[in-house]
């Protein structure tokens, strides 16, 4: 009784030292420390003791690897002890002058240890014996924690890795939406894939059709030439407007070299891809709106130089009711009326439509009001007027562009009226008989052809006689069933139908009218009228 | 043509610094570890490591930049990283790279901040 007390106390003042050898090794990171400090610790609780010590790192596996010692014997005597079988995770046995230990450890490797007296003469007494026990269940309590802190540090990683993933995801999405046409958002998304993934390599290629537009490696420089069915690469693409961009990353990387592609690395290509196809899209869609916004302004400016060349208000002309009225069908048009006073007293009344519309139209239709206008102040008749103008809108219109023309010119004191048709629609002339003449001839559309020659003709205006010039937009006004307005009456017709009291009422009732044909149907046209009315 | 990978080295003041260029990935980070352990060997504790030409760095990189950081620990030494591309940075910072090594806008103040 009195020694196992006196062994147990000797036994606890060990314990204590181990305990607290064993708390200062919980930073150890390899078995190799970890042996070579509880071997210090060994020193101090079992004096005059060395230990060598080898591990199995497979229980299939015989071969033991030295970690403290240089004796061939260690693995023969560990060998020869782990033969005796046992369900025990810990076999301990003296073997000659030395203790060998088996401990299985809790990733299944195995450690082995030989404990000597330094004194070969001496042995291990019943409290040397215990200590070692102890010893080698404290080892293995410390090896478990080491693993432990590992695989803890490992999660660590793994879960700071993935919150960078997710980061990376956002971050990217944002940074490819940045519409700066200098940078490309799919060669950034590579870049991060590749990176997130730990893939070695990874390409991008833009093909349309069978061309090959573009071809990014990273890192760059670098020759990817792998067969299409290589199993350690992923892919993610997307078509837009015919151009298809592909992505491939290849040879995910470890620290053992390279393995297999998660589904989550599938994932986050896939997500990358997504965020590049809405970036480009963005940015189409981003130019187009700008685009846009910059012919609108181009609209806007020729709309107001248009405004400028459109009478504000038509002159009064002594004897006459005028009136007039023109609605582009689109913000800048390319019809033109005006009523020009000239020198000497007589009246210049224009009608003219451009072919298209749009500002190539309106600007053409500027140019004939300049140089009308200079070529109304000349000496010209009226025929060789037109004729320069032909000439000089031959010059400045665009191939595809012409502008039919009536003009008239008005003595108004005689009522004397000479005109030129140069193929536009034929004015109306409604007598006090109620009989309609038109005024058709001319020539051909001022700017087809650069020596057209131009007839003209006359007549005098009684009073009571109207006059109505127009464009083609007023008969060729449709409904949404695409019908005409001149299906339903001809304009002569209406013409000779209507005699309200004002030239202003005759025209303020004729977009009236029409407005009641087309309804909610888009203006095809420019709708322009000139009424004159010889009170 | 872009090297994928290379570094140079030199010492200043027992300190080393090393500069790297290219993708820090399994072969950079295996090439950075190798140069500080040949160094770290001959007892150099403190350590600047020169990112300003590698953009981009991925995990298995990282994890050889963790084994250099932590040997420096339990030797009582310590690294700095300088010239952080802002994704870099961003990268060290979510991985908790800075809670054991340090930053410094450039080398100059890398070795400064080792006084």
């Amino acid at each position: 009784m009195a020694a196992t007390k006196a062994l147990f106390s000797q036994l606890s003042s060990r314990i204590d030292s181990l305990l607290e050898g064993f708390r200062n090794l919980s930073k150890i990171n390899t078995i190799r420390d970890l042996a070579n400090q509880s071997a210090d610790v060994l020193k101090r609780i079992v004096p005059d003791t060395s230990v060598e010590m080898a591990h199995r790192p497979s229980p299939k596996d015989k071969a033991w690897e030295i970690i403290i010692g240089a004796g061939a014997q260690i693995p023969e005597k560990l060998i020869a002890l782990s033969k005796q079988k046992t369900a025990s995770a810990s076999l301990i046995r003296e073997v000659g002058n030395s203790i060998c230990a088996i401990q299985r450890l809790a990733d299944h490797t195995s450690i082995g240890f030989v404990f000597s007296r330094i004194d070969k003469a001496a042995g291990f007494s019943e409290l040397d014996l215990l200590s070692l026990r102890l010893f080698i269940q404290l080892f293995e309590n410390g090896y478990q924690n080491m693993i432990y802190h590992r695989n803890e540090k490992g999660l660590i990683f793994s879960l700071n890795h993935r919150i960078l993933q997710l980061n990376s995801l956002i971050e990217t999405g944002i940074e490819v939406e940045k519409l700066d046409h200098t940078s490309s958002p799919h060669h950034l998304a590579l870049v991060r894939a590749a990176s997130l993934t730990n893939a070695s390599y990874a390409s991008l290629r833009v093909t349309y059709g069978k061309d090959v537009r573009e071809q990014y490696t990273f890192p760059e420089g670098i020759s990817i030439s792998r067969p299409s069915k290589d199993p350690n690469h992923i892919a993610a693409g997307f078509t837009f407007h015919g151009e298809t961009f592909r992505f491939k990353l290849f040879d995910k990387e470890s620290r053992s070299g390279i393995i297999a592609f998660e589904e989550t690395d599938q994932l986050l290509l896939d997500a990358l891809a997504r965020q590049v196809h809405a970036s480009i899209e963005n940015r189409y869609l981003h130019q187009q709106a700008l685009e846009n916004q910059r012919i609108e302004q181009e609209i806007a400016v020729a709309a107001a130089i248009q405004q400028k060349i459109l009478p504000v208000a038509l002159p009064v002309i002594k004897g006459y009711d005028l009136a007039g009225i023109n609605i582009p069908s689109k913000s800048v048009g390319g019809d033109y009326y005006d009523c020009l006073p000239l020198p000497d007293g007589r009246y210049a009344l224009v009608i003219a439509d451009v072919s298209g519309k749009g500002v190539a139209a309106a600007l053409l239709v500027s140019s004939l009001h300049a140089y009308l206008t200079a070529y109304l102040e000349g000496p010209f008749a009226l025929a060789e007027l037109a004729a320069r103008l032909n000439r000089v809108l031959y010059r400045a219109s665009p191939d595809d562009k012409f502008i039919t023309a009536f003009i008239a010119i008005l003595s108004p004191d005689s009522g004397k009226i000479e005109y030129v048709n140069a193929g536009h629609n034929p004015a109306y002339v409604l007598n006090d008989r109620n009989s309609i003449s038109e005024l058709g001839l001319g020539g051909l559309p001022f700017g087809m052809f650069p020596d057209a020659a131009y007839q003209c003709d006359g007549f005098t205006m009684g009073r009571g006689e109207r006059l109505l010039m127009y464009t083609d937009g007023i008969p060729e006004a449709q409904n949404e069933a695409r019908e005409l307005f001149e299906r339903t009456t001809t304009l002569s017709t209406y013409f000779a139908e209507h005699k309200p009291e004002s030239a202003g009422s005759f025209i303020s009732g004729l977009i009236r009218d029409i407005k009641a044909f087309t309804l909610s149907a888009p203006q095809s046209d420019d709708i322009t009228a000139m009424y004159l009315w010889r009170t | 043509m872009d090297l994928p990978f290379s570094l140079t080295s030199e010492l200043r003041d027992s300190r080393l610094i090393i500069a790297t260029s290219g993708y820090v990935n399994n072969i950079g980070g295996e090439a950075i570890a190798t140069e500080f352990n040949r160094h770290f060997e001959s007892g150099i504790k403190e350590v600047v490591i020169n990112l300003a030409q590698s953009k981009v760095v991925n995990s298995i990189g990282m994890s050889f930049l963790l084994e250099i950081i932590e040997k420096l620990e339990d030797a009582g030494g310590r690294l700095v990283f300088s010239n952080l591309d802002p994704a870099v940075d961003k990268m060290l910072t979510i991985m908790g790279i800075f809670k054991f090594a340090g930053k410094a806008s450039d080398v100059a103040e890398a070795l400064k901040s080792f006084s």
